[in-house]
Order: C-alpha cells, then structure tokens, then sequence
C-alpha cells in the first residue's frame, strides 16, 4: 500500500502544481512510481490509480495539449479538486458527525472520511440508537444530488420512458426520495427517485438557473399519489374504525366529511391511480371508492387479479 | 472506499490542517484525525518521501514530528482539503436536516447545515429538503416517556387483524425508518419486547409509574426482525416490483434479469396478502402457509363492499 500512496501523492502534486494538461507519457516518465515499467504495467497501474481517485471524487480530465489537439493530457482543476471550505466550527463539525451517526442512506452507515476533509472529528461520538433510516431509493441518487448542486442537466429513465430534468432540488418526505426539477414543456414536476434508472449528467454545470427563492418542498405532492400525470377528484369512505387512521395519512387539503357514525368521506385529488388504489388497499375493505366510477372499476379489476 | 482510498484520503484531510495550524501537537492531530501516534509517524514519513519531479531536496514535501509538534512545510499544493464527493456532501447534509426535522437538533447543527448547504449550493434556495413527518405529538410524548422512564398505556391499531388494543408498554426509544416512526418498548400486555408504528397508535396516555430502563436497550431495528411465530412466504417478483426489496424485511433467494424471488415475513398473514393484492400482476406466490387463503378471503370481502361479488 505504501508504494501505491507514495505513487498517488506524487501524482498528485504533478498535476495540481502542473497548471496545464500532462500526457501519460510525461506521467510515466517524470511520476516517481511509474518509471521502469513496460507499456502494459504501466497502463494497468496508471488506470487502477485512476479508478481510485474516481472513487475519492478527484476528477481527472482529460484536456488536448495544445490547439491542434493533437495530443491529450491529465488535467486536474483546482477548483474542483478542492472543498469550498463552509468554515466549521469544531463544534458544528461534532453536530454534523453525531447526526450522520444516527441516520442513515440505504443502511450503510457514514464513515468519518468526509468529516475528516471538513477539519476532524474533535471527539468521536459513537454509542447513540440509530434514529432515522433514509433510504437511497437508486443508485443515481447522489448523482442526482451532484447535478441539483451543481445545476447541471440530467437524464433518466422513468416509467419505461427517458426523461431529460433541470434538477432543482431533492426532497425526502414520506420515506420517498422525490427529485425536483423543470423538464421541457411540462414545468416543475416530481419524480420518485426510486423509480429512476440511469441516471447521468448530460451538461457542465450551471446550465441553467434555479428561479428566485425556489422551495423544493413546494413541489412535492403531499400524499404519494399525487405525484403522477393524472387528473382525478376522489371520494373515498372510511368506515369508523379506521377513519382515525385515515385522517392522519389524508393531505391537508383533503376534504372531509365526518358522519355521526364515526365515519368519514374524504375529497382528494389522485394525479397517480395506482399508488392511490395501493394505498387504499391497506385499508382492506374498510374504505370505498365512490366515485369517479372509473376509479372503482379500476380497483375492482386490481382486486379481482388478472384482467 | 477501500483502505487505500481512506488512506490518502486522511493524508489529504490531515496535511491542509496542519498548514493551517501550526504547531499543533501529536496528540491534536492524532484525536482529531482518528490517528495513533504510531500511524501518523508513519504517513508523515511517507509524505517525506513525496514531492515535485525531480524529487531532490527542495523538490520533496518536508513533514516530520518535533518535540511533540507536527511539521509539514513545502506542501503548498495540499494546502486545501478534497471537495466532498456528491455521496458524502448528500449524507452530511440529509442526516442534518433530518435530525432538525426530528425537532431534536441542537442549535449547532442548524448552524452546522447552514454553512454546508450554502458551500454545496452556493446559489441559495431550499434544494434539499428532509421531512421526516409522523406524529409531532406522540412521537414527543413517547420520545418523553423513555427518557424520563415512564409506563404509557397505549391503543394499538393491529391492522393486520383488523383490531384496536390496550397496552402498557416500558418505552426505549422512537426511531423513523424509510417514512414511518417506530417505538421500541417492552410491552407489559405481551410480556417481551416489541415494536410498534407509532403511526398506528390511536392513542397514548402519560403514567406516573416509573420503571427501570434496561442499561443497553436494543436499538430500533430499521427492519422489522422476523420473530418465531411469524408467517413466512416465499414471492416471485417482476422488475417493476423490486422496490419491494426496499422496503419490507426480506429475504432474496433468487435474483436475475426477469425479477426475485423473496423470503417475506410478517406477524400477520393478511399483511403478506395485502402486499399480493397491491402488487397483483408484479407478483406470485410461490408458497406460503395459509396466504392464499387469506388472500382470497381478502379480495372476497373488497368484492363484497363494492357489490361485485364474490
């Protein structure tokens, strides 16, 4: 390991001091670590050293030498190979680690490494009950967050189909994560992380400009099935022992109507029938779609199995 | 990040540090970095050997201990720590917000999340956001009750037999996973430990009577933990419903290109009967105990309500 590091580290302050984009050539002949290796080990050591650095978030690019663009060499921006420092306090730093010690993404627990870049840990906490369990939804979650941070477009598989996003924001609500975003013709519209695949950036950042003040939270349906393309007005019943139960899970702009038996009736807006009639399941048959008749036949054909 | 990668990584975070402060002691560095003495030594003798090509003496990075005090010089060029990779900027910055939605966050942290959200997303607006919304008020009450150690007697909604009731639980502690809240209690009415979706709590009533709170509670499982009595079946899932993997505690026995095939457990029949009918066509059942039964009495009842027979 102490060869490999060495090899890295001088790579490295070649590039960042370099200030111009050096060729695989001049690496394996002026890199301490690279010399004395036949073409093919120094190919195989020099693309694992960049798989490596990849995985670490340092961006080599790849830049012509000159304008004849003849020749390409590594190119290593500064400004991206270092932390636009937020300036934490130990303090603030110790609140941070503590917080990612009890939550989690996907259940894999945070290790210290991006503390570490942020200035230390002052003290490790350790010991506090797990208190919240995120999820990731996709694997294109982080890269989804990479592209709302960096405002860069991306692209993405969606219900069988490919979508291209300005991704405004990322919101966590309901155990979901929802990307945000404005996608041509449609305006600002929410996507199950999810239900997204292959996710990449298509863009250099700063494609586009998030509008003034903008909330991703405004954005998200307040209950799942009001993130979808439908347009359907339901009334629901619950009947009285699980009405309770109902209620807690209504949006707030649901309508209701009690009913002197404990029951209730409840107005909603379904933009997404079938998460809609799946939740409405849980509720076994304790709770009636009365209208729209569509509606109804729908969920009836979904209990009655297959079509 | 393999161990190499974590490394560097260290070597990177810790060489700006100690640029920015010099004279810090072997010990500073050690506690804020994670380190043995014996580790720093050696990475700071690694650094020695590392510089600019040429590699002579003025040329190498200078990095050595003396009288207790780490010196780096000549290292300009690592003088500012790695940018946060998306994952570790997203981890950092969502487990902030979600402990500040939780209502539990000390006045650091909201500072702490200020500062990072405005250096990842320097062009404002709320971008990221964490609602881990349940119930503010029984989440508090309950959150109060284990940590001042009191019995709260409880209605409990078991949905999976249709039924509400009374319990007195001993709670240890609340915890939200993947959108839903969780009490982790001793329950008194059932004599062991239990877990409760505190969602499906109808109501929770405060006691004075005290009890005494186990030294090591265990910590709320994010996923449910399949217990003796629990029903068990085995489904076949199409593509579409591999979310499902997600989101229940299961088991996968088989993965390829068309679907899985998953282990589910439940304490209830009818919750894996439910799970069937919402997925309908996205899955099968392989096998299970008494949930085809339960399954076509469930699809017979909601037949019934609507009229369309059985």
């Amino acid at each position: 390991m102490k060869n490999v590091l060495e090899r890295l580290l001088n790579l490295l302050a070649c590039l960042l001091t370099a200030g111009r984009p050096v060729t695989a050539d001049e690496i394996r002949h002026t890199v301490a670590g690279y010399e004395d290796k036949s073409d093919e080990a120094f190919h195989r050591m020099f693309e694992r050293d960049k798989d490596l650095l990849r995985e670490m978030g340092i961006p080599l690019e790849l830049h012509p030498t000159d304008i004849w663009e003849v020749e390409f060499g590594y190119f290593l921006p500064p400004d991206e190979y270092q932390l636009d420092d937020p300036g934490l306090t130990d303090e603030e730093r110790t609140a941070l680690w503590l917080a990612a010690q009890i939550v989690r993404l996907g259940g894999q627990p945070q290790g210290p490494d991006a503390l570490l870049k942020l200035g230390g840990i002052p003290f490790s906490g350790g010991g506090e009950p797990l208190a919240a369990e995120l999820g990731l939804g996709s694997a294109g979650l982080a890269t989804a967050f990479q592209a709302v941070a960096d405002r860069s477009i991306l692209e993405f598989t969606y219900r069988d189909s490919s979508r291209r996003l300005h991704p405004y924001g990322l919101v966590h609500q309901r155990g979901h994560w929802y990307l945000v975003g404005h996608a041509p013709g449609q305006g600002v519209k929410a996507f199950r992380v999810d239900k997204t695949s292959q996710v990449i950036v298509t863009s250099e950042p700063g494609a586009f400009d998030r509008p003034p003040g903008f909330k991703a939270s405004d954005a998200i349906p307040r209950a799942p099935w009001e993130a979808g393309e439908e347009d359907i007005r339901a009334e629901v019943r619950f009947d009285a022992d699980v009405s309770w139960w109902a209620e807690r899970q209504l949006p707030s702009n649901a309508v209701r109507e009690h009913h002197d038996d404990g029951s209730i009736t409840a107005h909603m807006d379904v933009a997404n029938e079938d998460a809609f009639i799946g939740w409405l399941l849980v509720f076994e048959d304790k709770a009636e779609v009365l209208a729209p008749a569509e509606l109804r036949a729908r969920l009836v054909e979904r209990v009655g199995g297959v079509a | 990040m393999n161990r190499t990668a974590q490394r560097l990584n260290r070597i990177l975070s810790m060489l700006p540090w100690v640029i920015a402060n010099p004279g810090a002691t072997v010990d500073e560095v050690c506690e804020r970095f994670g380190y043995s003495s014996k580790d720093l030594i050696a990475d700071l003798d690694l650094v020695f050997v590392c510089g600019l090509p040429g590699y002579g003496p003025g040329d190498l990075m200078v990095a050595y201990v003396e009288d207790d005090e780490v010196v780096v010089d000549m290292a300009d060029y690592f003088a500012r720590p790695l940018r946060l990779t998306p994952a570790e900027g997203l981890g950092l910055l969502a487990s902030g917000l979600a402990v500040i939605s939780s209502g539990q966050a000390p006045p650091s942290l909201e500072r702490a999340v200020e500062k990072l959200g405005a250096a990842l997303t320097p062009d404002g607006g709320e971008v990221l956001t964490v609602d881990l919304a349940g119930e503010p008020h029984l989440v508090g009450l309950l959150r109060k009750a284990a940590a001042e150690g009191h019995v709260v007697d409880i209605v409990y909604a078991s949905l999976g037999k249709g039924e509400t009731k009374e319990r007195s639980v001993e709670p240890w502690s609340v915890a939200s996973a993947l959108g839903n809240w969780y009490l982790s209690a001793y329950c008194r009415s059932a004599g062991g430990e239990r877990i409760f979706r505190v969602d499906r709590i109808r109501e929770a009533n405060f006691t004075d009577e005290g009890f005494a709170k186990p030294a090591h509670p265990p910590a709320v499982e994010v996923r449910y933990l399949p217990g003796e009595d629990d029903v068990r079946a085995t489904i076949r899932l199409t593509n579409r419903a591999r979310w499902v993997a997600e989101y229940y505690p299961i088991e996968i026995v088989e993965d390829d290109t068309t679907g899985l095939v998953i282990r589910f457990s439940a304490g209830d029949v009818a919750v894996i009967a439910r799970l069937l009918l919402r997925l309908g066509n996205d899955a099968e059942l392989v096998e299970g105990p008494g949930v085809a039964e339960a399954l076509s009495d469930l699809r017979a009842r909601i037949l019934t309500r609507y009229g369309s027979g059985a």
